[in-house]
Formats: C-alpha cells, structure tokens, sequence
C-alpha cells in the first residue's frame, strides 16, 4: 500500500515537472511570420529586386532563428522571448518594405522596359527609312535585323514578366543599333566633312552664277536630296525627286561600281529613244575623273582589271528603280528635263550642298543615342 | 498495481498529448532544403509552374504551423502531414526534371529546325526575285536583312550548348518569326511588279 503511494506520488511528481517544463511561454508568432515571409520575397524574386536587402534580411532571419533555437533550449521556466519578439517584429516589418519595395520596382521595371523597346523599335523604324532612302542592304540592313530580332525576344519576356532576361535582350538590341548607326555614319561621313561640302557648294554656286551670267539652262543634281534642278538664268526653273546608282551616294570610281558620279559635266548627246524613255548622256569620265581613277589605280584602291566606265545618263525609267550610276527620274519629269536641255548644257552632280540637311541632321543624333 | 498502472497510464497520455507540442522545425528545414535543391537543379526554369504550387504548398504549411503556435494545446500533426507530402512531392519533382529538362532540349532543336527551314525558304525566295526595276530595291534590302537573320540563327547553336535551352527556344522563335516576315515581305514585292500572289 505505502510502495503503491510513493510510485503514485512521484509520477504526479514526474508529471508536474514534466507539464511545468512544457507549460513554457509560447514561442513568438512573429517567428512563424516571417518564415513565410521569407518564402514570399524568394517567390516574388527578391534575389533580383532587391538582393542587398534580400541578403539581409536573410541573415537576420538565421541569427533571430539561432537565437529561438538557443531560448527553446533552456529549461521552461528560465525562458524568455520579449526581446526575440521586438527583433523578429523588426525583421518582419523589414520583409514586408523589401516585399513593397519589390512590387513597385516590378512595376517601374515593366514600365521602364517597355519604354525602353519601343524607343529602341523607333530607332530601328527610322534607321530602315534611311535604308531605303540611301539603298543600304550591307551592314546597315544586317544589324537592324539583328536588333529586330533582340527585341521581338524582349517583348514576349515582356509579356511574361520575366524582367531578368528582358535587360539582355534590350541591351543586345541597342548595341546592334549602334552598330547600324557607326555603319550609316560612316557612309554618310564624307558628306559632313566641311571641306568636301565646301567643294560642292563652290560648284554648285559657279554653276548657277554661269547660268545668270549666260542666260542659259543649267542642271545641278543634289544627291544627298535627291534632287534635279533646273536652272534658268540663275533662278530655279524646276525640281523633280530622282533616283541614283546602287551605291549612289558614294563618288564614282571605276566601272561596276554602281556609284553616281560627281563634278561638272556638260550634256553631250540627247536620246529620243532609249531602254529608259528619253536620255541625256553626260561627259563623265572628265578630266579630274580620269585623274583620280589613275591615282586610285595606282594605289591598289581598285579592281585591277577594272576600267574607268562610262555613259552616264539622266534618264526616265522611275526614279525608285536603282540605276548603275545614273540619274534617274519619272519619264513625266524627263520629257521636261529633255526638252530642257540642249548640247552643252552644263550638269553639275554634287553630294551635298548644305550640312542643314535633315538626313544629316538625323546622323547627328546618332552620336546622343549611347 | 492496479493503480501504479493507471498513474503510468496517466502520465503516459499526458507525455502523448504534450509530444505533439513541439514544432517540426526539423521537417520544416529538411523540405525548404529539398525546395532549394530542386531550384538550383533548374526546376525554376524547367518545372516553374509546379515549383510555384510547391512553394505555395509551403507557405500553406508554414501558415497552419504558425496558426498552431498561437494555441495553449498545439496540435502540429496536420502541419506535418503537410510537410511530409511536401517532401514527397519535391523528391517526385527532383526524380522528373532531368526528362522536364530533357524535354525542354528537345523542343528548342524541333523550333530551331523550323527557324532554318523558315531561313531556307527566304532565301530560295529571294534568289528567284527577279531584281529589274521596282523590285531591285526591296529585294536587295531583304538580302540584307537575312544576312541579319542568318547570323542570329547562329546564337541558338550557342545557347543549346551551353544548356540554356529556354534561351535557345526563345531566339528560334524569334529568328524563325524574323524568316517568315521576309518571305512575306519578298512575296509582297514580287507582287508589286507581276500583279499575282507567289
């Protein structure tokens, strides 16, 4: 009887100690909080957001858990979690600014890129009219693909919202564009060089102070604008839009090279019935042609089989057609340039006469696009 | 006897009831851990969709151990079940993401077949353009553009072989997209000239 007392004393004993050790204060909530916390930010990618942050608040996270770990081991009575409470509340309230902070930059970063692609897509729109407009299809045309191509793969990141990769993709695009400006620049480079401009602006006004002075017709042909002038005693009679060699832009060298040439030349044949309507034949190569083309031979600037070239024409045909080097206009426009013209009709060809030009002046924007 | 049993019974019921007042954090760290694994194995990338309800699977289980935690008599046997399921359901997704990531592969060589014969098809086009008058133009400016195109088709091998497969798929798409708009593009200036659809 007395044995069965003791036994059932001490298990009340045992019992009391044991409910007492457990009968603890309760573990901070704020611990389990931010635990979820810390799943939140990883799925709302605070590891790309806000990585310092993120960072941080993860290693407060195990410093606060170490110190949970090291409270919940000391016996019940002696446990105590005031000041864990006030440093995982600290930290919770820490995770949820990264949590706010995440969502306004996924909302600014959305924003940002798609602003940054549509200027991107407008620099390319602009660059493929220069394209047409200058017949590029070498280096220019090669990398506003590219970049087209970047940016196609950024919008439909875009459209996932999967920001990580879309700043590659954009940054990608751009450098192609740069790529196809320095390219379109440095095609067009000559035409912003003030002696060359100056060159041509002295032909260009020698050749109207002639037609004043003589009371005769004159022709200047402005490649850089497309334009054919017709001069009478020193005023414009008429303009008409033209068209040029493949490579028109460029001065002409030697045969096959598809560039329109430039200087001052005379008419020397008319031609009622040419492959392109009507037809003025010019005296290209002149005498500085004939020079330059033997200075370049000499100096291995071109093919060596290849000749000086020749009949060089204004002609009907279309000016959107692209010619070998000749001038081209609407037969509309030619039949009134051909009756126009006579033997001996000075036509003067130039690159450009003004650096104001608009097409110039969009080059020059190409250097602020960094 | 009879009597000292039903004292051990007693404090054994008590030791029962007062076990299940402990958190599983051992648990809990094991899934996060087996979570971990299986992003850095690329199940982000490769398996996202059911990485996400993972995630959400452990936000739920967090959330029911923190709701316990707020209670005199805690019950931690539903939270975890839910992390014991958890854990099974990571392991299953770690054993299925090399076929996932297999698959993923197999998709971005299929699509970057399709951008070369998309590639393919805009160059025979343009070859047989006919480059007279009103056409030259055009056709010649596409050239240019596929040359663009054709070096992009590059970066695909580049990325299959650095395992980027998503990447890979990514600018297939784009380049074979790229192709199909100049096939249309040399389509529409042919038809410019001959007044007939090719």
């Amino acid at each position: 009887m007395k044995t069965l007392s003791k036994a059932r004393g001490a298990c009340l004993l045992g019992f009391l100690l044991f409910f007492n050790a457990c009968k603890t204060p309760p573990a901070p909530p704020e611990a389990a909080r931010v635990e979820a916390l810390g799943q939140e930010l990883w799925r709302a990618g605070a590891s790309f957001y806000a990585e310092k942050d993120y960072t941080q608040f993860k290693k407060d996270l195990k410093n606060g858990k170490e110190k949970l770990t090291q409270e919940n081991a000391k016996y019940g009575w002696f446990r105590s979690y005031d000041s864990l409470r006030i440093e995982f509340r600290d930290i919770v309230r820490r995770g949820e600014d990264i949590l706010a902070k995440i969502d306004e930059l996924k909302t600014s970063k959305a924003r940002a890129c798609a602003a940054q692609a549509s200027a991107l897509m407008a620099r390319v729109d602009r660059l493929k009219q220069m394209t047409d407009y200058f017949n590029e299809n070498g280096p220019v045309r090669k990398n506003l693909s590219q970049a087209e191509i970047m940016l196609s793969k950024a919008e439909t990141l875009i459209r996932k919202e999967s920001y990580e990769s879309v700043e590659e993709d954009l940054d990608a695009a751009a450098r192609f564009i740069k790529r196809a400006e320095q390219s379109m620049t440095s095609l067009l480079g000559r035409y912003m060089e003030k002696g060359q401009l100056e060159k041509w602006r002295k032909w260009a006004e020698e050749t109207v102070a002639e037609s004043k002075s003589n009371g005769t017709i004159a022709i200047l042909v402005n490649k850089l604008e497309r334009k054919l002038t017709i001069y009478k005693k020193g005023a414009v009679l008429s303009s008409y839009v033209i068209g040029l060699g493949r490579f028109g832009l460029s001065d002409k060298l030697y045969s096959g090279d598809e560039a329109t040439p430039e200087g001052k030349y005379h008419v020397i044949n008319k031609i009622q019935n040419s492959p392109f309507s009507k037809a003025l034949l010019i005296n290209y190569p002149n005498e500085e042609d004939i020079k330059v083309f033997a200075l370049a031979k000499k100096e291995g600037l071109i093919p060596v089989r290849a000749g000086i070239g020749g009949y060089i024409e204004i002609h009907g045909g279309g000016k959107d057609s692209l010619t070998r080097g000749c001038v081209g206009l609407e037969d509309k426009d030619m039949d009134v340039v051909y009756k126009s013209a006579e033997i001996g009709t000075p036509v003067t060809i130039v690159g450009a006469v003004s650096i104001e030009n608009t097409i110039l002046a969009e080059i020059k924007k190409f250097e602020k696009n960094d | 006897m009879k009597g000292l049993t039903k004292n051990l019974v007693l404090v054994l019921a008590i030791a029962l009831v007062l076990v299940g007042c402990k958190q599983p954090t051992q648990l809990i760290s094991d899934t996060k851990a087996a979570i971990e694994d299986v992003t850095k194995a690329g199940a982000d990338k490769y398996a996202g969709d059911e990485l996400k309800k993972l995630n959400a699977d452990l936000t739920a289980a967090l959330d029911e151990v923190a709701a316990q935690d707020k209670k005199f008599f805690k019950k931690f046997g539903t939270a975890k079940e839910m992390l014991t399921k958890l854990k099974t359901d990571v392991d299953a997704l770690k054993a299925a993401l090399p076929a996932k990531i297999e698959a993923a592969k197999n998709a971005a060589i299929q699509l970057q077949g399709e951008a070369k014969t998309a590639l393919d098809e805009a160059k025979a086009l343009l070859a047989k353009a006919p480059t007279g008058k009103g056409t030259k133009k055009d056709i010649d400016a596409l050239k240019g553009d596929l040359v663009g195109a054709e070096t992009t088709f590059g970066d695909i091998q580049k990325a299959l072989d650095a395992k980027d497969y998503i990447g890979a798929a990514n600018t297939a798409k784009s380049v074979k997209e790229k192709a199909a708009a100049i096939t249309e593009q040399v389509k529409a200036a042919i038809e410019k000239v001959t007044g007939k659809k090719k």
